[in-house]
């Protein structure tokens, strides 16, 4: 079943590195799997618990969330407090065996097109064996 | 009125329908809610297809845009600039990326169609639920604020003081020139002269344009860019002198030498004629570089990098003044014998080389050295230290030492006051360190000098002259500041007052408003990053153009 | 009245700097590039010490800004030939050679490169990547992202086949226009900014640094895109044979006591160098060469205490040589007191002194400014102002002036506009 299973992922990328990093890939030709929508946020430190857990809510069968690496946030530490609210909720889904692994935090660097590529076809493998979300039929959408 | 939504497919020449089926795409968003039109256009981002696309919003009446072409970093504004030209709001427009990060990565072309569709109706979504954001314009007075009268606050007012701008400078003690006033000679490559240094500073004193204020003190400053209010205090206690408005601030306070040696290491206090580095340019300054008991010293040590260790950083300008020291006595007559005892010599700027060579030449001794210790020892001094596995000695008649440099005292009151970061060394921080080292975090608060760490008198002269051109690049006279605008918003119903914002802010553009117990955001300095939105566990802060209805919206088409 | 507006030379972070304040001020700016391309050396590097931030993120927003500035004229592919007149009222004529490839017309697809002929080497990569074609940009991600045809190599434009059309043929944008011509502008400044960066000694002049064909033997640019993850190797630090370096030897000061002058960031890069290999392969033995360390400022120091802390030998070395023995290298060298010793290592990297740009002589005698004895320019002679230059209205900034740091380079761009804008205010002022 898995086998035939395509993950719906979204993935939440800062406008400064990531995002432009995705860019990168797209100018270099690279593959990526059809599975992850974009969503673009101005910082990594945009997104936390609300936005990630309503994803899943809504049957996302993970999440990403990528920013610039640590030290290099465009707003200087942004993406530090994206890190430690990341812990925070993996804690918290962890706690409630929620399946935390359906969410992660990536670092990459606007010159990392290739990276953003392999991390993004490596979480829809991971996902994809994972299998889909149970919350998938019981979501509002 | 009801929406009209434009929806407009750039086919960016072959690169877009070579793997997306953009009459498949248009098929299926054509009857979507309160779209408009759905077309496709050769190439959007052409003189030709700007002109259509503002053709089109004016003739089909839309109230909303939809562009789906090339990465917003590319032709957003681009794009907003057309809105703008045909009179539609550029915030009232979303632009969808189908190109680096649909068409150019999926290599299927029914799946990139899919994904297309997607991501076109998150953009349709989205945009209805976008507000028509304005440009807000602020009124900034132009006139500046200098703390500190060193060579680098004088440097700054010079650069900035006009017919139409005012600079207060402010220094603490009752003399501008701070330290490098206070040296005996400057080095070669800098002139030698020192009255470049008076100078300036005369020029600062008889300029009409810049109001000194000696023995004094900032008081308390409050405000942002373009309009801070500024009052002072003298720092005898009398009246303070006026209260004023600037447009900017510049830290300027300069560096205090380590003084917190050991005596049992360095002699320092202990034994005669053991000087700190200013000490020494003090005595040069009069012209007599002389003992305790009054005669010439026969010989001399230097000893490098006092309280390197301790304080975790190289203060990179001691062994070049040192290496001045040493041609100084080389000058006199007859000329002292002279030891540089060093860790390791740091000479980062092109000509400073020079300057050792041509010491080693005069016949200065140099001696790499570890583990220093002064000793007194038959009204001599001795300095006893390791060279490599083998302890040596030299005994000297008189030892100069070089103190790490260290922040001003004062300086985290000052920080404080301003709500700006000072590092783990003390020392004020950059906005950025690499690519704004001379301004603060907060909006229009500058820092200039050994304020954000030790520096050559040079550099520090660059320094105001690059805070000055970053004030006179934004405090234009006769103009008002654009402040971002896409910035955060509290909802004051639902602010708990927990502040939480106010640590996460890296720009202090939040403040808290006692009297109603809620956080306040300052639209003049907010970069829109959103940090505080994330961070506000009562979901009170929003910010334009990412709220979370309209990323919210995004998801939810991501998983239709 | 005076001019108000600025010419820049040379497009790196300096003088992207510059341009942007001088912008943001409301004055037109031409900027003068001789790369198809903006960003200077910076793009080269994928992070910068001391907090190993990359530098494409911290770069593109500003190249994207000063490409989108109103403002901002930029001149790619161009030199300063001329230059007339005073500060306030300078005449410039700036010579532009041929691109080939419409700015207005090319979207960035790259649909061009595959169809051309030619394979030239990459000097982007200095030369460590596959061949580059005739047409192209000169990396991945360059801004703007259009390319430009080499006209030396371009088989039409040579004429060594007047018919091929392969570029034009795949272009459905009409961008190719082998129609082109160089030309000269002449431009009216009130002030002239010199940002036009450095060199890095040749290290092939000196046979001591075993730099050859083939070696193992790397300088440090060539190692910033060996490990960059939009370079040659996708970022993976192999040797030429594609195996894993095992011990890495890194020399510093290379060129030091021949020019007379430190360099003041070769320590500081030396030392990141070590943090790229121990980041990608924790098992490498490093041992750096180096003569005395110069690590200035607040935050370089711990940089250099954890580098070493991670287990990164260094040691004092002076008559540093490397030689070849059958498939490694040996780094010989003077250790102070304990006479001479020898490292073996599979890779060796050279940090060779930073030294005038190429064509800083001829462009100062077109300033009419002396260089001084080291070849850089010079700032005016006690001013205390290293900005300022003997003449009035030319302001020299960044490694131009001498070698220096980032923020160091910036500072100076942002200090030579504040002079300019003090000196030549805007006549409404």
């Amino acid at each position: 079943m898995t086998q035939e299973f395509k993950p719906n992922l979204v993935g939440y990328l800062c406008n400064w590195c990531s995002y432009a990093g995705a860019d990168l890939a797209g100018a270099t030709k690279l593959e990526i799997k059809p599975t992850l929508s974009v969503v673009r946020v101005m910082c990594s430190s945009r997104v936390n618990s609300n936005l990630v857990l309503t994803a899943l809510a809504w049957g996302a069968d993970g999440v990403l969330i990528a920013g610039c690496h640590p030290g290099d946030c465009h707003y200087e530490q942004g993406n530090y407090y994206a890190r430690r609210r990341f812990a925070l909720l993996k804690k918290i889904l962890e706690s409630l065996d929620l399946e935390a692994d359906r969410i992660q935090l990536s670092w990459i660097s606007a010159a990392e097109g290739k990276r953003y590529a392999d991390i993004v076809n490596d979480f829809a493998e991971k996902i994809s064996r994972r299998g889909p979300s149970p919350l998938r039929n019981h979501s509002k959408i | 009125m009801s929406a009209r939504i434009g929806v407009y497919v750039c086919e960016c020449g072959p690169n877009i329908p070579d793997r997306i089926d953009i009459d498949r795409v248009l098929e299926e968003i054509s009857p979507l809610k309160d779209v408009a039109v759905a077309k496709r256009y050769r190439l959007l981002c052409s003189n030709d297809g700007k002109k259509y696309l503002a053709d089109e919003i004016r003739s089909e009446k839309l109230t909303h845009l939809v562009v789906a072409a090339c990465s917003p970093r590319d032709h957003e504004k681009t794009f907003m600039k057309v809105c703008l030209e045909a009179g539609l709001n550029p915030f009232l427009f979303q632009m969808v990326n189908i190109r680096e990060q649909c068409a150019w990565i999926f290599s299927e072309k029914s799946e990139a169609t899919r994904m297309a569709v997607k991501y076109i109706r998150a953009g349709i979504s989205r945009v209805t639920l976008h507000e028509p954001l304005l440009q807000k314009e602020i009124k900034a007075t132009p006139d500046v604020l200098v703390v500190g009268g060193g060579i680098a606050g004088v440097e700054t007012a010079l650069s900035l003081a006009g017919q139409k701008r005012r600079v207060y400078l402010v220094e603490r003690s009752d003399a501008l020139g701070g330290t490098a006033a206070r040296l005996g000679r400057l080095l070669p490559h800098q002139g030698t002269d020192m009255r470049l240094i008076q100078e300036k500073i005369e020029h600062a004193e008889n300029n009409e344009n810049i109001s000194v204020f000696k023995g004094c003190e900032v008081e308390d400053i409050r405000g942002f860019l373009g309009n801070f209010e500024v009052s002072l205090k003298r720092s005898g206690g009398e009246p303070p002198p006026e209260m004023f408005r600037v447009g900017a601030v510049v830290v300027a306070t300069g560096f205090a030498l380590w003084d917190a040696f050991d005596p049992d290491v360095t002699g320092y206090g202990k034994i005669d004629d053991v000087v700190t580095s200013l000490e020494f340019e003090a005595m040069s300054a009069s012209g007599k570089i002389l003992k305790k008991n009054g005669s010439p010293p026969r010989s001399v040590a230097l000893i490098h990098c006092v309280g390197r260790k301790e304080k975790g950083y190289c203060s990179k300008v001691c062994c070049l003044y040192s290496l001045k020291f040493a041609h100084q006595l080389k000058d006199s007559q007859p000329a002292p014998d002279v030891f540089e005892f060093y860790s390791d010599l740091c000479l980062p700027e092109k000509t400073d080389q020079d300057v050792f060579e041509e010491a080693k030449k005069r016949g200065v001794r140099f001696l790499r050295a570890d583990d220093i210790r002064v000793e007194g020892r038959n009204g001599k001094i001795r300095i006893a230290y390791r060279d490599g596995s083998a302890e040596e000695a030299v005994e000297v008649e008189m030892a100069v030492l070089a103190p790490a440099m260290v922040p001003a005292p004062d300086s985290d009151r000052l920080a404080r006051m301003l709500n700006i970061p000072l590092d783990e060394t003390g020392f004020f921080k950059e906005a950025h360190s690499m690519l704004d080292p001379v301004s603060a975090p907060i909006s229009g608060i500058y820092i200039a000098g050994c304020a954000s760490g030790p520096k050559s008198i040079p550099e520090s002269v660059v320094q105001a002259q690059a805070a000055s051109g970053k004030i006179l690049s934004v405090l234009m006279l006769g103009k008002t500041l654009e402040p971002e605008v896409k910035v955060s918003t509290i909802k004051e119903e639902l602010c708990t007052g927990c502040q939480t914002c106010l640590n996460v802010c890296f720009y202090g553009a939040i403040s808290f408003d006692a009297f109603r117990g809620v956080s306040v955001v300052n639209e003049a300095i907010c970069r829109g990053c959103g940090s505080c939105v994330g961070s506000c566990p009562s979901g009170a802060i929003s910010s334009k153009q990412f709220t979370y209805q309209q990323l919210f919206k995004e998801v939810m088409e991501a998983l239709r | 009245m005076k001019n108000e507006s600025v010419l820049i030379l040379g497009a790196g972070v300096a003088g992207m700097e510059a341009s942007l304040l001088l912008a943001a001020a409301g004055r037109k700016v031409h900027l003068v590039e001789k790369e198809p391309m903006i960003g200077g050396q910076l793009i080269k590097f994928e992070e910068v010490y001391p907090h190993m931030e990359c530098s494409t993120c911290m770069v593109a927003p500003q190249q994207q800004a000063v490409l989108q500035n109103g403002n901002i004229e930029i001149h790619y592919l161009s030199a300063l030939e001329k230059l007339e007149g005073s500060a306030g009222a300078f005449k410039a004529s700036v010579k532009k050679k041929a691109r080939y490839v419409s700015l207005a017309n090319c979207i960035g697809c790259g649909a061009c490169y595959d169809p051309c002929p030619v394979s030239l080497e990459n000097e982007f990569e200095e030369g460590l990547a596959a061949a580059r074609k005739a047409i192209a940009v000169p990396c991945a991600g360059a801004l703007p992202n259009v390319p430009a045809i080499d006209p030396r190599h371009c088989l039409f434009l040579n004429g060594k086949d007047t018919q091929c059309r392969a570029c034009k043929d795949a272009c459905v944008f009409d961008a190719v226009q082998f129609e082109d011509k160089d030309e000269t502008a002449v431009l009216d400044v009130g002030a002239v900014v010199v940002a036009t960066g450095f060199g890095l000694l040749d290290v092939k002049q000196n046979p001591q640094y075993g730099y050859g064909e083939g070696k193992n033997v790397y300088t440090a640019l060539e190692f910033e895109r060996l490990f960059a993850s939009n370079g040659p190797t996708g970022g993976n630090l192999t040797l030429r044979n594609g195996q894993t370096p095992k011990t890495v030897g890194i020399v510093h000061c290379v060129g030091r006591s021949e020019l007379g002058y430190c360099s003041g960031v070769c320590c500081m890069y030396s030392v990141k160098f070590s943090r790229f290999l121990k980041h990608k392969l924790p098992d490498v033995r490093i041992r750096e060469f180096h003569t005395d360390l110069c690590v200035p400022g607040k935050a370089y120091q711990k940089f250099f205490e954890k580098t070493r802390s991670e287990g990164v030998e260094f040691v004092r070395a002076e008559t540093v040589k490397i030689a070849s023995k059958e498939s490694r290298l040996q780094v010989l060298y003077q250790n102070g007191g304990r006479g001479e010793e020898v490292f073996e290592a599979d890779m060796v990297i050279l940090s060779p002194a930073m030294i005038p740009a190429a064509g800083a002589k001829e462009l100062a005698e077109v300033l009419g400014i002396k260089l001084d004895a080291k070849g850089f320019f010079a700032g005016r002679p006690g001013s205390l102002s290293p900005v300022e230059t003997p003449v009035e209205g030319i302001f020299v900034i960044g490694c131009a002036e001498g070698p220096k740091d980032i923020p160091e380079s910036v500072a100076q761009a942002a200090a030579a506009v504040g002079k300019i804008l003090s000196l030549i205010p805007h006549e409404a002022n």
